[in-house]
């Protein structure tokens, strides 16, 4: 192992292979609907408060819930379950495809590590 | 709900459960050799995600979330929010990939990938505070189901409840129960959801699904009692909100305990699956939750009690007062008592066996006695089992907060050293042992300032809240790991080629 491995590395910003690549763009989506629906709902409870006081957020209900309650309280971990779901659906089909490759070169490493 | 007497029948309730549980184990031990601590029959995916619930399951969830929302409303979704996300979290930067470093602790992990003892020992030690704190909180909702069960105050509680949380354990491991986390899964989330749908049915709410039929008591709160639930932020900042939200995420996916799941289910695929259901068994008790705040208010209403209440005392005891409230049966009320002292007692259990294995085969042969045999392991962890109880018990007599705020602490602990630890240990292979190390003392530092100068500098209190430090600390954490790392000579390249290859398929060149 030279100096030069160091720049070849692979890390979440700088994924190598098309496996690590593809699995990169996969956990960047998703992490992206994680957190946008975080901080949007709440950042959308924070200005519904601000604007119209009590008045709007009131009246806003969803199955008698404030709208605030909903979102957080209910939609959103059933939001993170469908996250986990379309992940492990995605990862599935994925690693049937490179299923033997990865096999292939873990042994390769064994005996690279060997050598 | 009357303090100070004896509650026979759900006395009766608690000890038919914790003989149903050992009846169980006592059955399941003949077919499988594993030890008390660790159940490794896993059946299928729902088994296994199961199991993560009831290994998620603590007095936090049970008692504690409810209390928090009872006293400050809409900031408890905080909670809800944090203690769900978390999985996602860990579900697609880490569940998969722990598996592929073969080992089986979080001290193994560090030490192994970070290629370091010093780094391995500072783990194991954090993982030791980690669990006391987290211990901390269980005792606290152990203690005050003890002073309700049997009509004792607080402190003399806290030690009754030691004594039985100590005795269940030495006899369990005597006679060798087995834990069966599916049944005491199962167990716990109808004690739970049962007696809400009977307290929404009694309310003439929408029974079948309590989980939305409490949002008519937050209407009746507010057109009759002028009680207004509708401001999130009316008492607490934006900022308060989101930082506790992270850090409890943060913190589920860098809890040891939590971890300790992922190290060797068999397969990846079922992995995840696993913590897929794991997420819905979860969510189904913290979708509920909530009610038994909202309800407890309801009833107090009703019945002219002022609704200013703090006691936190009462504020963590809400779910057993809404149900007696409510004019539920006292088995009911028994039911959800048993509930929560077995959650506490099965989460305490796990937390504490873990921190003294941590003590017994990291720190004790490693730093105390480095000709020590395999039975002065064994006589070391139970000696320190004892020890930790001990410490527990005297930090509970003055407790932090709520429980919910003594577990956030917890959390904030973890998501400020072990989750940046994990994280870049497995996303960048530059990483290194002076990294982590001056990581986690970095983390450390974050967790335990607000405690410590928060008085003096109330800057600290306002930017690491400490049940919440980890929302700009973990974040600051990374910075000082990375730093630390570009400033030293890198890792081996035999770790880099390990994790190249064996950890994220990487190809060759």
């Amino acid at each position: 192992m030279n100096k030069t491995h160091e720049d070849t590395d692979p890390s979440f910003f700088k994924p190598r292979g098309a496996t690590m690549r593809a699995e990169v763009r996969v956990i960047t989506l998703i992490l992206s609907g994680w957190l946008i629906a975080i901080v949007g709902f709440q950042l959308l409870a924070y200005i519904l408060e601000v604007s119209y006081s009590e008045l709007l957020l009131e009246d806003l209900t969803f199955f008698n819930l404030p709208i605030q309650f909903w979102l957080s309280g209910q939609l959103l971990p059933l939001w993170f379950i469908i996250l986990c779901v379309l992940f492990n659906i995605w990862m599935d089909r994925h690693s049937e495809q490179s299923g033997e490759g990865s096999l292939r070169f873990r042994i390769n490493a064994v005996r690279g590590e060997e050598e | 709900m009357a303090f100070g007497m004896i509650h026979f029948v759900p006395i009766l309730i608690v000890a038919t459960m914790f003989a149903l549980f050992a009846f169980s184990g006592l059955r399941s031990r003949s077919s499988q050799n594993s030890g008390y601590e660790f159940n490794r029959s896993y059946t299928g995916r729902i088994g296994i995600g199961a199991g993560i619930a009831s290994n998620w399951m603590s007095a936090a969830s049970f008692l504690g979330l409810a209390g928090v929302f009872y006293l400050k409303g809409y900031f408890a979704m905080a909670y809800v929010v944090g203690w769900t996300g978390g999985y996602v979290l860990l579900l697609v930067l880490m569940a998969t990939q722990i598996r592929r470093f073969g080992k089986f602790t979080t001290p193994d992990f560090i030490g192994f990938r970070y290629e370091s003892d010093t780094a391995r020992n500072l783990a194991a030690l954090i993982s030791i505070i980690i669990s006391v704190i987290y211990c901390v909180a269980q005792f606290r909702g152990i203690a005050l189901l003890v002073s309700w069960l049997f009509g004792i105050d607080y402190i003399p509680a806290v030690v009754v409840g030691t004594v039985l949380f100590v005795s269940h354990v030495t006899v369990s491991g005597a006679v060798g129960v087995v834990r069966n986390q599916k049944l005491q899964y199962f167990v716990l989330i109808i004690t739970f959801i049962l007696p809400l749908m009977l307290l929404t049915r009694k309310l003439g709410y929408f029974w079948i699904l309590p989980q939305f039929g409490y949002g008519a008591a937050i209407g009746e709160l507010q057109r009759q009692f002028d009680f207004n639930w509708s401001e999130p932020f009316g008492s607490t900042t934006l900022f308060e909100w989101l930082a506790l939200c992270f850090t409890l995420m943060f913190g589920t996916a860098g809890l040891p305990h939590v971890l300790s799941r992922f190290y060797m289910v068999p397969g990846k695929r079922d992995a995840r699956w696993g913590v897929v259901w794991g997420l819905f068994f979860i969510a189904l008790i913290y979708w509920s939750a909530p009610a038994y705040g909202v309800l407890a208010r309801l009833f107090e209403a009703r019945n002219g009690l002022s609704l200013n209440m703090t006691g936190t005392d009462a504020a963590d005891m809400i779910v057993l007062s809404a149900a007696g409230l409510g004019g539920l049966p006292l088995w009911a009320v028994g039911l959800l008592a048993a509930g929560g002292m077995s959650a506490a007692f099965s989460a305490s259990a796990g937390l504490l066996m873990t921190g003294s294995a941590s003590f017994s085969y990291d720190i004790y042969p490693r730093l105390i006695r480095p000709d020590a045999s395999e039975q002065d392991k064994v006589f070391a962890a139970k000696g320190f089992f004892l020890a930790l109880a001990a410490i527990v018990m005297a930090l509970t007599f003055q407790p932090l907060g709520m429980i919910a705020e003594i577990a956030a602490f917890a959390f904030a602990i973890a998501g400020n050293t072990i989750f940046p630890a994990f994280l870049l240990g497995i996303w960048w292979p530059r990483a290194n042992a002076v990294g982590v190390i001056s990581g986690m003392l970095t983390g450390l530092a974050i967790s335990f300032a607000p405690l410590l100068i928060g008085d003096k500098l109330p800057i600290i209190s306002q930017i690491f809240p400490f049940t919440s430090s980890a929302f700009i600390g973990a974040p600051l954490v990374v910075i000082v790991m990375v730093c630390a790392s570009l400033l030293t000579a890198p890792p081996s390249p035999a770790i880099r080629l390990f994790i190249s290859r064996e950890v994220h398929d990487c190809p060759e060149n």
